[in-house]
């Protein structure tokens, strides 16, 4: 009884799971996804300039530093290439799959990493209080599509109090 | 006898001592749950306060925020998927999935439930076998925190999201990454590129935030509609038949943890990987499939760490070596008020030693009160609507970011780290092996070098070490049998398959 009630929390989590999936940028998964192509090169590059680099590095002995670097470096493209022909061997996307831009960046992520990277930018020069009282509010209405603004507003006011309070004089933080 | 148990009250027999405690397992509690904010950071801040304060007072209150900062990761890590600390990294694999189903109350129950029990383990092999492992873990060579590095590394099978090339690839890149910097050894600069900011190597704390935090907020912004998970409330704290049923698994990783952390320079972190990963390939009938919220996958990793606790103070008490960051301040507060950790620090304040066990076994009781109390309100917040809680995740991840050294370069590393996390998890790369590559990389570059040093770089007496010596046999043997246990061919003769 106890067994058969977790199945159906589970079932109904799993069902829940999926009604929230945006199947706009859904990719099935025997599929090629867009770009699994390109981050398997990247990582491959990735391997190959840190070899590259570690070309500099002091060598000669076993005990070199360059030996983790140039070993690590190895494994990374070894793999890499390995990823990059299982990519291949998938089949190919559907002429109805995503773009890729469509597949990496859906709206909401884009808006939010906007955002973030602005923050990230204000954040020295406006300093904590003000660029986070515009992250939060301005995210939270974005997120709410623009509905319930008073609320959004408070939140992140009585948020970020609790947050400076806590931090900065509980527990003594440098905050940003 | 009677005067070691004379000793082990002194601080049930002094309320200051025991509110202290309390307060300080209160306090690291929270400290804990809040990544980038450390136990290690909130020991260091304490020692300032305690300066005028007489030593008991203060090892009372750094007692209690090593056990509560310890346990506060893993709440978290459960809740948002964020782990508190590296230590709690293995626990998020399970929890997290736990809680989308709405059983945040039951794991963090459980949670609570078995680290007290691991806390208590540790203390008791602390009590009673300090000096025989102390000693024990002083014959570890370089070459066997060597090999129980590769130990972790093996995990990246377990971690690696069911596609283990893939993982081999993020650890890989973690690994990489872990060599930037200054070399300690040699002090060459290694991936620097006349970088000032990288002279210092990446953080990887840093790095765990924003592959752990970041990357899943921008991943949850992906699905439509955000519901939150309603969370059953129900059962909190596990039956008995429960209790009793994963004791062995609790019992044996505690020990693990124990051991792992009485070696010098390794601490929960390492011992809850191995752990995690030693449960996977024991249990036969996990609860759910592990990554998908087995409980097994929560309760080893728990247990190891707070078992770690024991056992760090373990080299501390009897030789005056810290057995991870916490220890190493403890000792620093002692010197400050005028003791010397050594072999002779048991010998001439017994009752130190006796008043660490005592204050660490308070600190376990108030951690089952108070942990068991903040379930309902911890598991409460992952119902806030995520449109609230995700943006007030960012800004809790730049704060603890930021506090780890004062620099807006590791917000923008965060971002960075954030930023790939998102992308990897996209095409099934977990974000996992990465961050073990950045906290094994250097313990495997060191003693390897360094073991190398010592075999005069000639490859024979390198290899030789490994079956010579019986600590380095024995790892190398549990290396193999680690190595085979992922065979299909042992998997079916073991019923796993």
């Amino acid at each position: 009884m106890e067994e058969s009630k977790e199945i159906l929390a589970e079932g109904n989590a799993a069902e829940g799971a999926a009604s929230l999936k945006d199947l706009s940028t859904f990719v099935p998964e025997a599929h090629r996804k867009p770009g699994e192509l390109g981050i398997a090169a990247i990582t491959f590059l990735i391997g190959a300039l840190g070899y590259y680099f570690a070309l500099d590095m002091t060598s000669g002995e076993y005990s070199s530093p360059s030996v983790f670097p140039k070993l690590a470096s190895t494994v990374i493209m070894l793999c890499s290439a390995v990823n990059f022909f299982r990519a291949v061997k998938r089949e190919k996307p559907e002429a109805t799959a995503p773009s890729l831009a469509r597949f990496l960046f859906p709206g909401d992520v884009v808006v939010v990493l906007c955002f973030l990277v602005v923050y990230c930018i204000a954040l020295p020069k406006l300093h904590f209080v003000v660029s986070s009282f515009a992250f939060l509010a301005l995210g939270m209405i974005y997120l709410q599509r623009g509905k319930h603004i008073v609320r959004a507003l408070l939140v992140s006011a009585a948020s970020l109090a609790v947050l400076v309070a806590v931090f900065r004089y509980l527990f003594l933080v440098i905050l940003p | 006898m009677a005067q070691n148990l004379q000793y082990f009250l002194i601080p049930f027999l002094q309320p200051e001592m025991m509110l202290l405690i309390w307060v300080g397992v209160f306090a690291g509690i929270w400290v804990g749950a809040i990544p980038g904010l450390s136990v290690t950071m909130a020991a260091s801040l304490l020692i300032s306060f305690t300066f005028s304060w007489d030593i008991n007072s203060a090892l009372a209150l750094i007692c209690g925020v090593f056990v509560g900062g310890v346990y506060g990761g893993a709440i978290t890590a459960i809740l948002i998927n964020i782990p508190g600390a590296p230590a709690a990294i293995a626990t998020a694999m399970d929890g997290y999935p736990l809680a989308q189903m709405g059983e945040a109350g039951k794991a963090i129950g459980l949670c609570t439930t078995v680290s007290v029990f691991a806390s208590f383990v540790g203390i008791v092999v602390l009590a009673v076998a300090a000096p025989v492992i102390a000693n024990f873990s002083l014959k570890f060579a370089p070459r066997d925190f060597f090999l129980l590095a590769v130990m972790g590394l093996l995990l990246i099978g377990s971690i690696g999201g069911g596609d283990p090339i893939k993982g081999i690839t993020a650890g890989a890149v973690g690994v990489l990454l872990s060599m930037v910097g200054m070399d300690p050894s040699t002090g060459e600069l290694r991936y620097t590129f006349g970088n000032l900011y990288l002279m210092a190597g990446i953080s990887f704390v840093t790095a765990m935030i924003g592959l752990f935090g970041v990357s899943e907020a921008l991943t949850q912004f992906r699905s439509s509609g955000m519901k939150s998970p309603k969370q059953n409330l129900d059962r909190i704290i596990p039956s008995w038949a429960t209790f009793l049923k994963y004791l062995p698994l609790s019992l044996r990783s505690a020990l693990l943890g124990v051991f792992i952390g009485a070696l010098p320079g390794t601490g929960g972190d390492v011992a809850a990987l191995l752990a995690y990963d030693q449960a996977k390939r024991s249990t036969k009938h996990p609860s759910r499939p592990f990554g998908k919220g087995a409980l097994e996958g929560i309760i080893a990793p728990e247990t190891a760490n707070k078992g770690a606790i024991g056992g760090a103070f373990i080299p501390m008490l009897t030789l005056g070596i810290p057995g991870d960051a916490v220890t190493a301040i403890i000792i620093g507060a002692l010197f400050i008020h005028g003791l010397k950790p050594g072999p002779m620090l048991m010998i001439e304040t017994p009752h130190l030693f006796w008043m660490i066990v005592s204050c660490l076994s308070i600190a376990s009781v108030a951690l089952m009160v108070l942990g068991l109390i903040s379930v309902k309100p911890f598991a409460k917040i992952i119902e806030i609507p995520k449109e609230i809680v995700m943006p007030v995740v960012i800004i809790l991840s730049v704060i603890g970011t930021y506090a780890i050294q004062n620099s807006v370069v590791d917000i923008f590393y965060m971002i960075g780290f954030g930023i790939i996390g998102y992308f990897l998890r996209l095409y099934g790369y977990a974000t996992g092996p990465m961050v073990l590559g950045l906290i094994l990389g250097p313990m495997l570059d060191a003693n390897y070098r360094r073991t190398m040093q010592g075999a005069e770089n000639q490859i024979l007496p390198f290899l030789q070490g490994f079956v010579t010596s019986p600590i380095s046999l024995f790892l190398t043997l549990s290396i193999v049998f680690l190595l085979f246990s992922q065979t299909a061919t042992y998997r079916r003769w073991r019923g796993l398959e």
